[in-house]
């Protein structure tokens, strides 16, 4: 294929995607909001639990064992100012522990605690509230559990340094600034398929294999370009560059193929936006994984973003080697390659 | 006829189980406009699709330049023009962008923008967006389009059809002139008069086979019949009108009839139009 057709019609290309406003602001509009959002968020996780208190007579060793366990006591004036604050939400938790608490416990009586908990407020995390008191009250009252725990963390221990919110956040936002060129790219054909561009392109020395060729650069240069900017302007390639590079051109290559996909299913642009959203909501799916684990199970693994989302978020945080993301990149490769394959061979039938 | 710049022979195309082309035959001279002529759904745009290579023949073959258009489809298409029916320019693009992309594609060395689009009357409009253009002013620009390569073969799919006319005057000029420069000009339309005035020879097309093929003056002259029409003023004041049919052996004395024994009050010859004709081969109108 002749060079200077497919620069021509490159060129041409980039034109009409920059002269479409929609597209030419959210380009620039995406990469410089999720670069600010990512900087608003905070670096660092906050490890510690506040917790409200009201308690009269606070015992030193009470107060001792609280701040072991990684508690933040916040003293309340009074039973009310505390119930204030908790339904308030300013705090997740808070306890009352009456006058007669002590007294009652070193008498061998019973203690009476009371809890309150914001509305949000997890169960699980509720019983461990009840059991931490329990355990208190055993040991003030001379009577300690007879139990040795031993702690071991597997792997690398982050206690202290948490993974941040945004760094979470990071992978969604690589999957949604690839996809946002993926429509621009689909509505881009499907607007030349319906208004007639792409057959007056075809009664000229221009081949099928050449649209093929111009679109595809197109796509994977806009998304690629896109992706990189956003890594370079947070940071994302301070750790295994080549290796986030790498990932990057695949996850490119993969909207692509989804964007020749989406082009031949689709009547005209707005169908073609249609179904772009779509596709995003559906390759969102696996960021969830990482950015609230345990909201969805492993069968977002057929979904082949996770092979982005994944290595995005171990690169981003672990220093994974190549070896460690092997699987990922290779079952991207792959799907990247099949669907840029099977979007060529759907597109090409509508376009002949 | 010169050497044929198109050939058609059995050329066929099938819709599913429609029957859109069937086995249709003819020549086109290099430097003769022919004008396709049919009803909508008549096969002509099929026609023009196959023969600039946009669809294979489900049987017969094409030949343009010497060449066979399913074999050297992109050496073909490099040596012709096509102007659509549907206007399919790039509306967000400036005029001039749009003809300088299509001379890039067809590898056009030193192009002029300008001067073609004042020769297709757009002075002054390069720098505009075809998106700000009326119908008239795109269709002058599809044509500029089809031009710009300079092709050896000019296929025009309806060019002047809902077009002001002046607008269809600058286009039938530009037809015209390029026929001059011996340009083979394939037009389809259904504009009867338009093919008429500026055909060198016309085939009538019906559901897919050509019906009639010759000038426009040899069918007018095997379908068509001359006639004198007069019209008279009757006894009681009341205009009717009287119609002689000339080239018979009775005229004569027909006309000195109608002189001695009614008051003529107008009379003008008339010739059968392409219409007519097209009527009368095929029973059916052009729409």
């Amino acid at each position: 294929m002749n060079l200077s057709i497919i620069t021509a019609l490159l060129r041409k290309d980039l034109v009409l995607f920059f002269s479409n406003r929609f597209f030419a602001l959210i380009t620039f509009l995406a990469l410089f909001a999720y670069a600010i959002l990512y900087y608003l968020m905070p670096a660092e996780i906050d490890e510690s639990l506040e917790m409200a208190i009201y308690a009269p007579e606070l015992p030193t060793s009470l107060l001792n064992e609280l701040t072991e366990q990684g508690m933040v006591l916040i003293p309340m004036e009074s039973e009310q100012a505390l119930k204030d604050a908790v339904l308030e939400g300013s705090y997740p938790v808070g306890v009352i522990l009456p006058t007669n608490f002590i007294p009652n416990l070193v008498a061998g009586q019973t203690g009476q605690v009371y809890l309150y908990f914001s509305t949000d407020f997890e169960d699980e995390f509720k019983d461990l509230y009840a059991i931490l008191f329990t355990e208190i009250a055993y040991m003030i009252g001379g009577k300690p559990l007879n139990i040795e725990v031993t702690e071991e963390i597997l792997g690398e221990d982050r206690s202290g340094d948490q993974i941040a919110y945004r760094d979470r956040l990071l992978p969604l936002m690589v999957v949604m600034i690839l996809m946002f060129e993926t429509l621009g790219l689909a509505s881009l054909i499907a607007s030349e398929v319906s208004t007639g561009t792409l057959t007056a392109l075809l009664v000229t020395p221009v081949r099928v294999e050449g649209l093929f060729i111009a679109k595809g650069i197109l796509g994977v240069g806009l998304a690629f370009i896109q992706a990189f900017l956003l890594m370079a302007i947070i940071g994302g390639l301070s750790q295994q560059p080549l290796m986030m590079l790498v990932l990057l051109l695949l996850g490119s290559v993969l909207v692509t193929g989804l964007a020749f996909l989406i082009a031949s299913i689709s009547k005209d642009m707005m169908s073609a936006m249609g179904w772009g959203m779509l596709a995003i909501v559906v390759l969102s799916l696996p960021s969830f994984s990482v950015l609230i684990p345990g909201s969805v199970t492993n069968w977002v693994k057929i979904i082949p973003s996770y092979h982005v989302v994944d290595p995005v978020y171990r690169i981003i945080n672990y220093a994974p080697t190549w070896a460690e993301v092997g699987d990922n990149m290779l079952i991207l490769a792959a799907s990247a390659l099949l669907i840029l394959g099977l979007g060529v061979a759907v597109l090409r039938r509508k376009f002949q | 006829m010169a050497n044929p710049a198109i050939i058609a022979e059995n050329l066929t195309y099938r819709y599913g189980k429609l029957t859109a082309v069937d086995h249709i035959n003819f020549q086109v001279g290099e430097g003769e406009i022919l004008g396709f002529l049919g009803p909508n759904g008549a096969g002509k745009t099929t026609t023009v699709k196959m023969l600039t290579g946009q669809l294979l023949p489900a049987e017969g073959r094409a030949e343009l330049l010497g060449m066979d258009i399913t074999k050297h489809t992109k050496k073909i298409q490099s040596q012709i023009g096509v102007c659509f029916e549907q206007t399919n320019l790039y509306e967000a693009m400036t005029a001039a962008d749009n003809l300088k992309l299509f001379a890039r594609l067809f590898g056009v060395q030193g192009f002029d923008a300008d001067a073609l689009l004042e020769r297709v009357g757009l002075p002054g409009k390069g720098k505009s967006r075809v998106e700000t253009f009326s119908k008239g002013m795109r269709q002058r620009l599809m044509v500029a389009r089809a031009l710009v390569n300079q092709p050896r073969i000019l296929f025009l799919d309806e060019p002047t059809e809902g077009l002001d006319p002046v607008s269809a005057e600058t286009i039938r000029n530009i037809i015209l002139e390029e026929k001059s420069q011996g340009i083979t000009v394939f037009l389809t339309t259904h504009d009867m008069v338009e093919a008429d005035k500026i055909s060198n020879r016309v085939a009538f097309i019906n559901q897919g086979k050509i019906v009639a093929l010759d000038t426009p003056h040899a069918l007018k002259q095997q379908y068509g019949k001359r006639a004198l029409i007069a019209e008279v003023v009757s006894s009681d004041g009341n205009f009717t009108t009287r119609e002689i049919v000339m080239d018979e052996q009775d005229t004569p004395n027909a006309v000195e009839k109608l002189f001695a024994n009614e008051k003529v009050v107008t009379i003008h010859s008339e010739e059968a139009t392409l219409e007519d004709i097209f009527i009368q081969i095929t029973g059916r109108g052009l729409v």
